[in-house]
């Protein structure tokens, strides 16, 4: 009986695909209010309200979109929320402003050279409104009908479905691929309501429920909208206004089979005179009123790990007129600049650092330290006594917040195994035993190095304590 | 030149497959491609594409004739099943003739009337089953009214038959087109491609 109920949760998981838990998947936005003072725990964010500040003031110079080329760095040791506040950034700038993440190590690649990633980066980060001409499909759903394979079926088969549609004059039925099979069932769409489906794209967007159901009784949320289904033929043509980054212009025309290569997703190396190309096609499109620029940010996690040619690149690409905002970030102090044997702050040379607006963040304090881990819980569907988090929080500012943040889902594995409801200190503690930290690690190996491999041989000058043990 | 091929069009002809195909790139860079019966010098295909603001190459939509049959689903979205009607035009000399396969129901159902506002023919369907606005695009760019006396249609075989007696004007036209046509030759020389695998090679 167990075992069959057990199943039928699965179905249900599958079909409304839960998302998946990142270390920042609870981060909203920058959570400050509209003085852009930071509040004291808001959208995710805790503490670092000066940072918060002042990643605000970046944020209104790139609504405002005035201003090409600037650059930010923001510093401080790990785990004190410097991913957490570009995140923020990203998720307060909104899904049409472009945002681009990429770890330092990216660019770092066989196929591509270094400058060419940078470059198709920088470009990711510029987004052009503009207006096309779409052939979308508009209708209400009558039925959908999903087949899965049966259990045992290869995978590959894959699920086969159908979509019937209606306007009020008409109705037609259109066999499903995977990919939209996977975002019908994102969209929940079900019966009764009435979509749009981008033919290029198969894009979905619900519009809403049609009248003529309104009178079911379904379970409907007060934010339920009701439309009229829609006249006439099932496809139709629309204008749409949407925002492509550059470099999905360049991709389009560097081949000549256009879209194709969007698809495959290998775009290897433009060439500079497509680039030239789009970028005068673009000025002219400004000019006559077709298009808009919209600024976006790149964000370079690790900058540390760029070498010294990208850091120059970076100087000269950051005075083109068609930028992005560069937020970079880092958790090291004076270190060596990588391709040199230069040391300099951040691993970041003096002359790059000069053009750079420099946020810091600081430690967390152990209030702090207690708010993100109460947010992590929740995030985590983790119940815990306030004894536990109180030992939790103890734990984190002696290690560090990351371990405390990794005990929490081992803590409620270890209370489900006692069949308990809520982790408590004795969870805590057992996983406290379990897995060692950073620095009960470290010390384990300083008394037991003579015991792992290739210890047998001492260099002469070694100092022999600890072999005699 | 005719409406279809403005002045600044660059035409190129070849014959394969037993049609005289006639290829045109517009002065706006869109294409259209347009195959003949080499035996009865009958329109069988004609298909336009363009290109989108942002140069991706849209695909060819059929102005006369099928598109290929294609069982695949073009990037894992979604395409129409084969089980709906299918919408297709023939060219006659003297009529337009639209075909609607796979339409089983009753011949009650159907009314096709002319919207001369909209300038397109409208089919129904009583039991809202099948909706479609023909735009006649010959008769577009000629300029001239619907009329509706024109126009006759039939319901045999599962397949609804429209059809639309062309304008003395436009037979007129068509036969000065098609004249044109045969003097056309294959790209860069001036003879004109009469039978099949004429077609110049130029070496580079």
């Amino acid at each position: 009986m167990a075992q069959a109920s057990g199943v039928k949760v699965q179905d249900v998981k599958d079909i409304t695909r839960i998302e998946r838990i990142g270390a920042h998947s609870h981060i909203r936005g920058l959570g400050l209010d509209d003085a852009l003072e930071a509040r004291l725990v808001s959208q995710g964010m805790v503490g670092q309200a000066n940072a918060r500040k002042a990643a605000g003031v970046i944020l209104q110079m790139i609504r405002d979109g005035k201003i090409a080329g600037r650059a930010v760095l923001i510093a401080g040791q790990p785990g004190t929320g410097k991913t957490a506040i570009a995140m923020g950034m990203a998720q307060a700038l909104g899904a049409d402003t472009p945002f681009t993440t990429i770890a330092a190590s990216e660019i770092f690649s066989l196929e591509m050279n270094k400058t060419e990633a940078l470059t198709q980066a920088f470009r990711r980060s510029i987004g052009v409104r503009i207006k096309e001409e779409t052939e979308i499909i508009e209708g209400e759903v009558v039925e959908i009908e999903i087949d899965r394979p049966a259990a045992g079926a290869a995978a590959t088969a894959g699920k086969t479905g159908k979509l019937t549609l209606k306007t009020t004059e008409m109705e037609t039925v259109y066999d499903l691929g995977q990919k939209m099979i996977d975002s019908l069932t994102k969209e929940k769409v079900q019966s009764g309501d009435v979509i749009t489906i981008d033919k290029a794209t198969g894009r979905i967007s619900v519009l809403g429920r049609s009248f003529a159901r309104s009178r079911d009784y379904d379970a409907m949320g007060a934010s339920t909208k009701f439309v009229q289904c829609p006249e006439g033929e099932l496809q139709k043509r629309k204008e749409v206004v949407h925002v492509v980054s550059l470099h999905e212009v360049d991709v389009i025309n560097s081949r000549t089979q256009g879209f194709l290569a969007l698809f495959s997703g290998d775009t290897g190396e433009i060439k500079s005179e497509v680039r030239e190309q789009i970028d005068q096609k673009v000025a002219e499109w400004r000019e006559e009123g077709k298009a808009e620029i919209v600024p976006g940010v790149l964000f370079i996690d690790e900058v540390h790990m760029l070498d010294i040619e990208c850091f120059s690149f970076l100087n000269r690409a950051l005075e083109s007129d068609l930028a992005p905002v560069l937020v970079v970030a880092t958790n090291r102090g004076i270190t060596r600049i990588r391709g040199t044997n230069y040391k300099s702050p951040h691993g970041i040379p003096i002359d790059l650092l000069d053009r750079l607006l420099i946020i810091s963040t600081t430690p967390y304090s152990d209030k702090e330290v207690k708010q993100i881990l109460r947010i992590r819980c929740e995030e985590e569907d983790v119940e815990m006594t306030d004894d536990a988090l109180a030992l939790l929080t103890k734990v984190g500012m002696e290690t560090s917040l990351r371990y405390a943040i990794h005990m929490i889902i081992a803590s409620a594995l270890v209370c489900a195994k006692r069949k308990g409801t809520q982790v408590d200190v004795e969870d805590i503690k057992r996983v406290y035993t379990l897995f060692v930290d950073v620095k009960r690690s470290t010390q384990f190996l300083q008394e037991y190095q003579s015991e792992f491999m290739f210890n047998e041989i001492q260099p002469a000058d070694a100092d022999m304590t600890d072999a005699q043990v | 030149m005719s409406a279809l091929a403005p002045a600044g069009a660059k035409q190129t002809a070849i014959v394969s497959g037993g049609r005289r195909k006639v290829h045109t790139i517009m002065p706006d860079g869109s294409e259209m491609m347009e195959e003949f019966e080499l035996q009865t010098d009958q329109l069988v295909v004609r298909k336009r594409r363009g290109k989108t603001v942002l140069g991706r190459e849209l695909d060819w939509v059929y102005e006369v004739g099928l598109p290929p049959q294609r069982i695949t689903i073009a990037n894992e979205t979604l395409a129409e099943s084969g089980a709906n009607p299918v919408f297709c035009r023939l060219d006659h000399i003297d009529r337009f003739e639209f075909r609607v396969r796979n339409l089983p129901y009753a011949k009650h159902n159907y009314s096709v009337t002319v919207d001369a506002a909209e300038r397109k023919i409208v089919v129904r369907t009583a039991n809202k089953k099948y909706y479609k606005c023909i735009a006649i695009e010959d008769m577009d760019r000629a300029g001239l009214p619907l009329d509706e006396h024109a126009l006759a249609w039939e319901h045999e075989n599962n397949t609804l038959i429209v059809q639309y007696r062309k304008p003395t004007q436009l037979i007129a036209a068509e036969r000065q087109a098609a004249a044109a046509r045969q003097k056309l030759g294959a790209a860069d020389s001036d003879a004109p491609a009469k039978g099949e695998g004429d077609v110049q090679c130029p070496q580079q």
